[in-house]
């Protein structure tokens, strides 16, 4: 009787730590990469060689999809930029304090395709708008011919795209300068010189793009990475960001400062 | 026997409760510059005020420090991912008792944590049920 209790407890407490591992691992825990729920898209969906993809919805680039952006996400040991003199230089003096997403200042590429939220694609015959759902950012990709003007200086530059082997390909640039415009992690700048090449596919149910960095201002060579983003479920609407000043630099005075 | 088998289910329960209570802190900037991963602290007091907002909500309140009144200030994730989670502006109404442990912000003279769990002060948590799940989001 004595083994048989000890046996039944020791199978409870075996049940009882795989249901709290169960539970710390589940898909809405940030930083965990996990499947997604199953969801059949619409056959026209499937991309097809020298055809328009379609990659028009509301894409979840949450944790569901892929693991959360940090210091070595996605830019790891494998991809991480070669940085130059001058970058290195300002990566040395860089004070976080000063970082304009503390401002409300939005994300910029390569950054905000990474960032953890939803975005929404919608394909019209001239242009393609992407709406992220972080910091309320819409880019319009121009696939008309359209040529910048001197107004089209901006945070998120000026995106022009076309389709090619089942894929819309984008290229943008006129972009300004950024102290952390290469990401929110790792003190890079990006300067007006940053282009960004962008390559969107479809895989099955999935949305993949590889995103590609050049800057000769800071970056001996272009870098890049490839994300992934899975379909939100029916229904979903994205939110309005609406960044709130007090809570955007809240948290800065709990850090040391680095200058006086 | 049934008795340790409930013993080990209660465990269980406080266990997830635990998970559950902890507010996840997401993708705006890193925590390691602000807050001591290698620490934690912990505190209770009375809810002031809850900023609900993005890109980060802050949760306050104040609590009893050596007879003098101290404000902590407490990150937690954006309203987005919080309400994906269950949480609303009005989870935590000023006026609320809660227990806070976490890590404790860097600044010499703060009181800051981030990466926190959240309970009542007897150790139950704040949403009832925990987290839920997207699937069982609440309507928009």
């Amino acid at each position: 009787m004595r083994n048989f209790t000890r046996r039944a407890t020791g199978r409870t407490w075996g049940w009882a730590a795989v249901a709290v591992m169960a539970i710390a691992l589940s898909p809405s825990r940030p930083g965990i990469q996990a499947q997604a729920p199953a969801q059949t898209p619409p056959a026209a969906n499937a991309a097809r060689p020298n055809q328009i993809p379609d990659l028009a919805g509301i894409w979840d680039g949450t944790t569901r999809a892929r693991p959360v952006n940090s210091e070595r996400i996605p830019w790891g040991k494998d991809n991480f930029p070669e940085l130059n003199e001058r970058a290195l230089a300002y990566q040395k003096v860089f004070d976080e304090a000063l970082s304009p997403k503390y401002d409300c200042q939005p994300a910029s590429s390569p950054a905000i395709q990474y960032d953890p939220y939803s975005m929404e694609v919608t394909q019209w015959p001239d242009r393609v708008l992407l709406r992220y759902e972080k910091d309320d950012q819409l880019r319009t990709v121009w696939l008309n011919d359209r040529k910048p003007t001197i107004y089209d200086w901006s945070i998120q530059g000026f995106s022009v795209g076309r389709y090619e082997n089942g894929a819309l390909l984008v290229d943008t640039d006129h972009f300004v300068f950024d102290i952390t415009g290469f990401d929110d992690y790792n003190g890079i700048p990006s300067s007006q010189l940053k282009k960004v090449h962008e390559r969107y596919w479809r895989e099955g149910t999935e949305l993949k793009v590889t995103v590609t960095v050049e800057d000769e201002m800071f970056l001996k060579k272009p870098a890049s990475y490839t994300a992934r983003w899975l379909p939100q479920r029916p229904g979903y609407k994205l939110d309005a960001w609406d960044c709130d000043p007090e809570a955007a630099r809240a948290a800065v005075k709990m850090m040391p400062p680095k200058y006086k | 026997m049934i008795g340790r088998r409930w013993t080990a289910l209660g465990a269980l329960a406080v266990a997830a409760a635990a998970i559950l209570t902890v507010v996840p802190v997401i993708a705006h900037h890193s925590s390691a510059p602000f807050y001591d991963s290698t620490k934690t602290v912990e505190a209770q007091g009375t809810v002031t005020k809850f900023l609900f907002k993005n890109p980060h909500s802050f949760l306050y309140f104040d609590a009893d420090e050596n007879g003098k009144k101290v404000e902590w200030q407490i990150e937690l994730g954006a309203a987005g991912g919080l309400t994906r989670t269950g949480w609303t502006p009005d989870t935590l109404k000023p006026g609320t008792l809660i227990k806070v442990s976490g890590r404790p912000s860097r600044a010499e003279g703060s009181h800051g944590m981030c990466c926190a769990k959240i309970t009542r002060p007897d150790g139950t948590p704040i949403v009832t049920g925990g987290r839920v799940t997207e699937e069982q989001q609440p309507p928009r």
